[in-house]
């Protein structure tokens, strides 16, 4: 058993406890409270002074199908050939090992959405994962958790080479063909009522947009602009499915149509420059915004775009520019694990939750900051010996 | 006359004054101290409670050269069509209705360095801009620097199809370039005795031969330590004066810095490492490299972080190790230093620019705001009104 004693705990959900005891056994949490008895034989973490979360989510990165330190030969984020790629999957690309993964558990984030990219209308298979781990087969949670798509300029970049899409409406007409399929595929499977003989050719990129048409998993659409927001929305009613919004750089801009179908949104990545047309308008007032009517907002690094380590930073200018401390903290933690079908599980410190636990020199919105420990289904994956930063990689 | 009372004074040079006076007179700073008579016809802002110091300064940045929410239309960063180029002049590329300009006098950042070319093995003359106006012949402090490339960036510009696309290839032309210029510069020095030797005029190796007479450093974009010590060997095989810009992998070499007394201009500090030359990117290094004795500026390296966090960057430097002091240094009179313009800007005291900025709390506390900037002596961004 291993015991986690004093430290000012942010339970998430259930408010702050100035000097708490955790108790972790079998890599869940199994006691948390102001006096608990602490078991003889527990190894017992001190953490007097420090400040102490749930495990920081990552709601939207590509942590090593986009390799850092490499070049082309780490870059499997775009699967460029086709704009709909429903069947491929991030986990088939994912390097557990590399320098991204490792800063992630440094950073105290142990729980990552890690997507295909925005280049393909359809892009793939989202995973829910862990962070901490040898295999990428031990890491998964939930998979697919959710069917990455988008919109606006990125998939556009098929028309340079010829190929539909080469407009927003283009975009859009495949996105919808796609859906339309999936929905034949659907109904072949729901006539067939178990007979294998009428089943359907069997179609991977289809059978995970079923899932979407069933309401098992969203389709998180990468949108920047409002009007792309809009028509992500358009085709979501039409087709009757959940989707979530990724980016949401102009979500202040239709704020009440988010709101009223209660969508919703992760935006970011936060600490980078205006590179294109549509995220000119960008601000950092977006999270606080949406917050204050409503929307349950997660905050991204879009990891290489920003460090997944710097996440609780991003949360912190989210703050410094209008979003509350709370949902600041939500944004990074319960409300990711929600949206990627880990909130039984993550997300917040309570009993029966995994294990998944952030000890901090300071407010984890105080730049100077510093991860003590990351703790991941008990275990301690990181552990800050010292000062020299470079020491205890 | 303006002046600013009752405020906590960040000076860089003097110290820290405790409810310190600053007067500003036709653009500059006329006083600074904590006795300061002020004028009945000022026009007074009462910092109480509030923070002063010097506007920030970010020296090696390509605001208004590579603009915010456009692509090609507003990227005049790289002139990728040629290797040497060294007659570009980054402010004919300086728009001064760059989106960023605006973020960067709101985060208090009055000065930056706009630098052309991270590829170009020589890429141009870059300049120091006050990020306040809307010409920019009016904004320009100075030419401050003749940007180089080495490494990645600098082999891969061509895609092969000429030199260089090895490293060997790209300090061979840059020690061409500079001894061609060399002799460029004999024939003017005898052209002075015999007016027809004059050799025609070659914008090129005129941009040059400001290097050679050491009117201008080369700024030198590099990483890793091999590309530091080629650009070491080549600035002393020709006794120019270098910067290095980035150097990521300095913290391998600081006893060679401090031996040829070469200062960096580092960062970004915090960046995905997308290149294999980035890899060693340590968030230590600024804490290594001041304990060293190098001197050095904070860059956000604007577009690659934005402009608007450049006290995050030496926020976050600080959180790795480096001194409060140190940190501020490093973006305000170091990179003053660096562009050769301390005597203008870095600090307050008399007789310097009047580019101040108001906070509402410590400069380094990531939730403060900043409420006033001042630029040449005019308050050019109220956060209130």
């Amino acid at each position: 058993m291993l015991a986690i004693v004093g430290g000012k705990v942010y339970t998430i959900t259930q408010g702050i406890i100035e000097d708490g005891t955790i108790l972790v056994e079998n890599g869940k949490i199994k006691a948390i409270g102001e006096d608990l008895d602490v078991p003889a034989d527990a190894q017992v973490i001190d953490a007097q002074g420090k400040f102490i979360t749930p495990g920081i989510i990552d709601a939207h990165a590509h942590v090593e199908i986009w390799e850092e330190g490499i070049g082309w030969e780490g870059m499997d984020v775009n699967e460029h050939t086709n704009p709909i790629t429903p069947q491929v999957r991030a986990i088939d690309a994912i390097n557990p090992e590399g320098l991204g993964m490792r800063d992630a558990v440094k950073g105290g984030i142990t729980c990552i959405w890690n997507a295909p990219g925005s280049g393909n209308v359809i892009g793939g298979h989202g995973v829910t994962m862990k962070t901490y781990g040898k295999v990428i087969d031990e890491m998964i949670m939930l998979e697919p958790s959710g069917i990455k798509a988008a919109l606006g300029e990125n998939p556009k970049g098929y028309g340079r080479r010829g190929k539909m899409p080469a407009t927003r409406m283009g975009s859009a007409a495949l996105m919808r063909e796609t859906l339309l399929k999936a929905k034949k595929y659907l109904a072949k499977i729901e006539k067939a009522n178990g007979d294998e003989d009428k089943m359907p050719d069997p179609d991977l990129g289809m059978e995970a947009l079923v899932k979407v048409l069933r309401k098992e998993i969203p389709l998180r659409v990468h949108c920047h602009r409002h009007d792309d927001i809009m028509t992500a929305i358009r085709i979501a009613e039409e087709f009757d499915i959940n989707i979530s919004i990724e980016h949401a750089t102009e979500g202040h801009k239709v704020v009440e149509e988010l709101a009223k179908r209660n969508i919703p949104i992760v935006v970011g990545p936060s600490l980078t420059t205006r590179s294109k047309p549509e995220l000119r308008d960008r601000t950092l007032k977006t999270p606080g915004i949406c917050a204050q009517a409503g929307i349950k907002v997660s905050i991204m690094t879009d990891h290489p775009i920003m460090q997944v380590r710097d996440l609780h930073l991003a949360a912190a200018l989210a703050v410094k520019y209008g979003l509350s401390e709370a949902d600041g903290l939500k944004a990074i933690t319960i409300n990711p694990a929600e949206l990627c079908g880990v909130g039984d599980r993550v997300g917040s410190l309570e009993p029966g939750k995994d294990a998944d636990i952030v000890i901090w020199t300071h407010h984890p919105f105080d730049i100077m900051t510093k991860v003590e420990k990351t703790i991941v289904n008990g275990e301690i994956a990181y552990s800050r010996c010292c000062d020299n930063e470079n020491c205890c990689r | 006359m303006l002046a600013i009372k009752n405020a906590k004074v960040i000076t860089i040079t003097n110290g820290v004054l405790e409810r310190g006076t600053v007067l500003i007179e036709n653009g500059k700073i006329k006083a600074v101290g904590t006795d300061i008579e002020i004028p009945g016809d000022a026009q007074v802002i009462d910092a109480e409670g509030k923070y002063v110091m010097p506007g920030l300064i970010d020296a090696h940045t390509a605001i208004g050269l590579k603009e915010g929410g456009m692509r090609w239309e507003g990227d005049d960063h790289v002139e990728n069509t040629d290797p040497v180029l060294p007659h570009l002049r980054a402010v004919d590329g300086f728009n001064p209705e760059d989106v960023a300009l605006q973020d960067a006098i709101e985060a208090g950042v009055t000065t930056c360095g706009v630098m052309p070319g991270d590829a170009n093995v020589l890429g141009g003359i870059g300049f120091a801009v006050k990020t306040s106006g809307s010409v920019v012949d009016k904004m320009v402090v100075a030419e401050v620097g003749l940007k180089g490339a080495l490494g990645e960036q600098a082999k891969r510009m061509t895609g092969g199809k000429r030199m260089p696309a090895t490293r060997m290839g790209t300090a061979a032309v840059l020690r061409q370039s500079l001894l061609k210029a060399k002799s460029y510069a004999k024939k003017l020095e005898k052209a002075k005795e015999n007016p027809d030797k004059e050799p025609d005029r070659d914008l090129k190796m005129e941009a040059l031969v400001k290097v050679l007479n050491k009117e201008l450093p080369l700024f030198v974009h590099a990483h890793r330590a091999d590309d530091i010590m080629t650009a070491i060997r080549i600035a002393r095989e020709f006794d120019v004066k270098l910067v290095l810009v980035h150097a990521y992998e300095a913290y391998k070499v600081t006893r060679y810095l401090k031996e040829y007394d070469v200062p960096v201009i580092y960062g970004p500090n915090f960046s995905a490492r997308w290149q294999v030359e980035t890899r060693n990117l340590r968030e230590d290094t600024p804490a290594v490299l001041a304990q060293e004795g190098i001197k050095m500026a904070i860059t956000t390296s604007h577009p690659s972080k934005p402009v608007m966090l450049l006290t995050f960057c030496a926020g976050l430097a600080v959180r790795d190790g480096l001194c409060r002091e140190e940190a501020l240094r490093a973006i305000t009179l170091n990179a003053a230093e660096i562009m050769g313009l301390a005597d203008r800007l870095g600090s307050i005291e008399p007789g310097k620019d009047a580019d101040l900025i108001v906070l509402d709390g410590d400069p380094l506390h990531l939730m403060t705001q900043v409420e006033k900037t001042i630029v040449n002596g005019e308050i050019v961004y109220s956060s209130c009104c």
